[in-house]
């Protein structure tokens, strides 16, 4: 038919005779398009990870060194990706190919062939298998309490409760412990949480209202708030400086406003703020803080 | 399609631009509010007139000079000229510059006032800060010499107006009248600033609240309220330019309420149809002469709208001032009393007594905020009569409750000296009294060691005895 030649592929129902029946133009064409797009990607990616200065490859290293292992994670199922698209991507290419040179032979009806069902079972179980073991320590140092560093898990540094639509912070006085219900010689602030650098530190998490995600992107932390309960977080920055401490889960219309940030200092500096922080919450207008909240209990 | 559907159609749409969107480059304006009565419409209709000649709309907004407001303003001379972009230096002031640099500027003013083009204003395009040239929005006829001088005015309104469009409107309202379209949800209810008063200040209790009091509020929020913070988000020049906008809106809003107030008398809403019925002339005889009654108050230049406007801007202008000045901000004669169980106790006592301070009435026995002047019926002193209602109300007419002292959390600041400044000078718009002229500063200090030790109270036996001593009935409920 002289009509095959102005082959429609998109036409529903026709795909298959219209392929069976086209050039080898247009079997070539589609060879050369699925084979094209998986190439740009690839070039695409290579250029973007060899070249950073470009800014298109993924964000910096973590400045923790817990991030650096989630972030190694993330590399190793990203690898076994790349190898299984690349692999994929070949083959269907060869496919297409091949197709594209013979009107002739036929495709080989692979439906209910025990051996691939098996293979195509068991590698990908092996590879996901291997994951979940590989990565639990990970996971458990992450997130099970029971894992933390002991330095951390023993004096939570403060308790950030996210309200819509702000972080508030308080701290136990310097020199005290964290306790689960405010205290009078606790210190407050708001969007402003400071930590102390290359010591870890828990931070207890809460939610007065709906739920938020207590997000750091440089330190690769994210952790949900719940309302009703407290969620230990814990992170070790190994590096000074000013990051962003965002909400991740959209808590209501002001979601933009949860833009806070983390100032991770040296321990001294950690400590002045502290004395600044106590020393303003203790102010009474005369230039000596004259009745620093004294306990006679 | 049938007729019906069509008119289904037409309804719906209308409805979804009509009721919808709100303009927002239009200032609204209190009509039927609670704030003032409603008044004739041709009254009203002076009003916005007024309001708009003086104030302008959001978008573009008039910089009445004669109001203590910020507006920025920054002088410079031309260096040179490159086709319609004149190259400029500024004569420093950086903090004026600021607001150069946002896009904004497309609407401020430049004018001339030197050289061939003296006493002409043009409105800018655009500003380019690392080449410091400018570009006018209509070509200049005739081309500026070099060591010409300028004005550029109005940027921080401006700045502020996109700033406060972004991040208030939505609660705060256009025109600042709280009634933003998320208002609705919200209680406590967002500020309205058109009375001029907002409730947490550093200032006496005559005085408006100070730029520093309004910053503060905006980078600290208002916990136990729906008021965020918004620092670190906004910076420090950003905040400066709000609190010019808010300040200015606030000032809009004052004028606006004294006028209406002012006219009601004369000019009720339902004058037209009272006096028909009790004369024997027509409505529109009536009307006609509303009109005209209207007319010679708005042309007298001696006793009419002028003179009155004139009055209240004057007012304003010296009450916003005066909050700037360092002799208005309430400062504790004396230090802190150590915070000991003994000044509790002195605190306590005074809490409880009912003929000083009175704090037991609204607060309650135990600072839970039950005090049996929340049960009663208040007086309106606004409208007369008593309110409908039980319980507090502010000048807002809101009803309002007062605090509840055992959950630690305090809307104005929990530092010593903000809740002495509440204590010393009342909340500003509340019920809650000022107490200065009848406590001691002493006093007051153990007032606020006592509210400071209320939320951990009913936790240490010791301060429950201390409360019996005190000779109150122990009444220890869970602290929420």
């Amino acid at each position: 038919m002289s009509s095959a030649k102005v082959a429609k592929p998109g036409k529903p129902g026709g795909e298959n005779l219209v392929f069976q029946r086209g050039g080898f133009t247009v079997r070539k064409f589609w060879c050369a398009f699925f084979v094209f797009w998986p190439i740009v990607a690839i070039i695409y990616s290579l250029i973007s990870s060899l070249v950073p200065s470009l800014g298109w490859w993924f964000p910096g290293p973590s400045v923790t060194e817990l991030g650096q292992r989630i972030d190694n994670l993330f590399y190793l199922i990203l690898y076994i990706v790349t190898a299984v698209f690349i692999g994929t991507q070949i083959a269907m290419g060869y496919v297409l190919w091949r197709a594209s040179h013979s009107k002739d032979e036929r495709a080989w009806f692979s439906h209910g062939s025990h051996s691939l069902e098996v293979i195509w079972s068991v590698v990908p179980s092996v590879i996901l298998l291997f994951l979940a073991l590989y990565q639990m320590d990970v996971w458990a140092l992450f997130r099970v309490q029971a894992y933390f560093p002991k330095e951390a898990r023993d004096a939570p540094i403060a308790e950030v409760t996210a309200r819509q639509f702000e972080w508030r912070i308080r701290y136990p006085a310097p020199g005290k412990k964290l306790q689960l219900k405010p205290q009078p010689d606790d210190l407050y602030d708001v969007n402003d949480l400071h930590a102390p650098i290359n010591r870890a530190v828990m931070i207890q998490l809460r939610s007065e209202d709906v739920q938020h995600s207590f997000f750091l992107p440089h330190l690769r932390v994210k952790q949900d708030a719940i309302p009703g309960q407290i969620i230990p977080i814990w992170f070790k920055a190994e590096k000074q400086g000013i990051f962003e401490l965002t909400c991740a889960e959209l808590c209501g219309w002001g979601h933009y406003k949860m833009r806070a940030q983390l100032t991770a200092e040296r321990e001294v500096e950690f400590e002045a703020y502290l004395k600044k922080l106590q020393a303003d919450q203790n102010y009474d207008g005369h230039a000596t803080p004259s009745a620093v909240a004294k306990k006679d209990e | 399609m049938s007729v019906r559907v069509w008119q289904l159609l037409v309804v719906v749409l209308a409805g979804a631009v009509a009721g919808c969107a709100e303009d927002a480059s239009k200032m609204r304006f209190a009509q039927n509010a609670v704030l003032a009565k409603p008044v004739h419409r041709k009254a009203q209709a002076v009003v916005e007139k007024e309001l708009e000649k003086h104030f302008g709309t959001p978008l573009d907004s008039v910089a009445w000079l004669k109001l203590p407001v910020n507006y920025g303003k920054a002088e410079g001379k031309v260096k040179s000229v490159d086709g319609r972009s004149v190259i400029v230096d500024f004569n420093a002031e950086t903090s004026d510059l600021e607001g150069l640099n946002s896009p904004e500027l497309s609407r401020a003013g430049l004018l001339f006032t030197s050289g061939a083009n003296q006493g002409e204003s043009f409105l800018l395009a655009s500003y380019d800060p690392s080449e410091k040239s400018f570009e006018t929005l209509l070509p200049l006829k005739t081309a500026p010499a070099e060591g010409d001088q300028f004005v550029v005015a109005g940027q921080n309104l401006r700045h502020g107006r996109k700033l406060y469009a972004r991040h208030c409107q939505h609660c705060h309202g256009i025109n600042g009248d709280g009634d933003g379209t998320t208002a609705k949800y919200l209680n406590p209810r967002p500020r309205d600033y058109r009375l001029g008063i907002f409730k947490f200040t550093s200032t006496n209790k005559d005085t408006k609240a100070s730029r520093d009091d309004l910053k503060r509020i905006i980078s600290h929020g208002i916990p136990g309220t729906y008021m965020p913070s918004f620092v670190p988000m906004l910076k420090d020049n950003e905040l400066a330019v709000i609190v010019e906008y808010i300040r200015w809106l606030a000032m809009r809003g004052e004028l606006e309420v004294q006028l209406l107030k002012d006219l009601k008398n004369d000019y009720a809403a339902d004058r037209a149809r009272k006096e028909a019925k009790e004369s024997k002339a027509s409505t529109s005889e009536i009307e006609n002469q509303i009109a005209k009654q209207l007319e010679e108050y708005v042309a007298n230049p001696t006793e009419g709208l002028a003179a009155f406007i004139e009055t209240v801007t004057g007012d304003m202008v010296s009450a916003w001032e005066g909050a700037e000045t360092a002799d208005t901000v309430i400062m504790p004669p004396v230090p802190r009393v150590p915070d000991t169980t003994a000044s509790r106790e002195r605190g306590k006592a005074l809490f409880v007594k009912t003929d000083g301070g009175k704090c037991i009435n609204c607060h309650g026995p135990t600072g839970r905020g039950n005090g049996f002047q929340t049960e009663d019926f208040q007086k309106n002193d606004a409208a007369g009569g008593f309110y409908e209602k039980r319980g507090l109300h502010d000048a807002w007419d809101q009803p309002i409750k007062p605090r509840d002292l055992t959950r630690g959390i305090y809307r104005g600041g929990r530092r010593p000296i903000d809740i002495y400044r509440r204590i010393s000078q009342g909340i500003k718009g509340t019920p809650m009294p000022p107490v200065a002229a009848t406590v001691k500063p002493e006093e007051i200090w153990d007032l606020v060691n006592y509210v400071l030790s209320v939320p951990f109270e009913s936790a240490s036996p010791k301060a429950a005895k201390a409360h019996s001593v005190a000779g109150q009935p122990s009444e220890h409920g869970n602290a929420n």
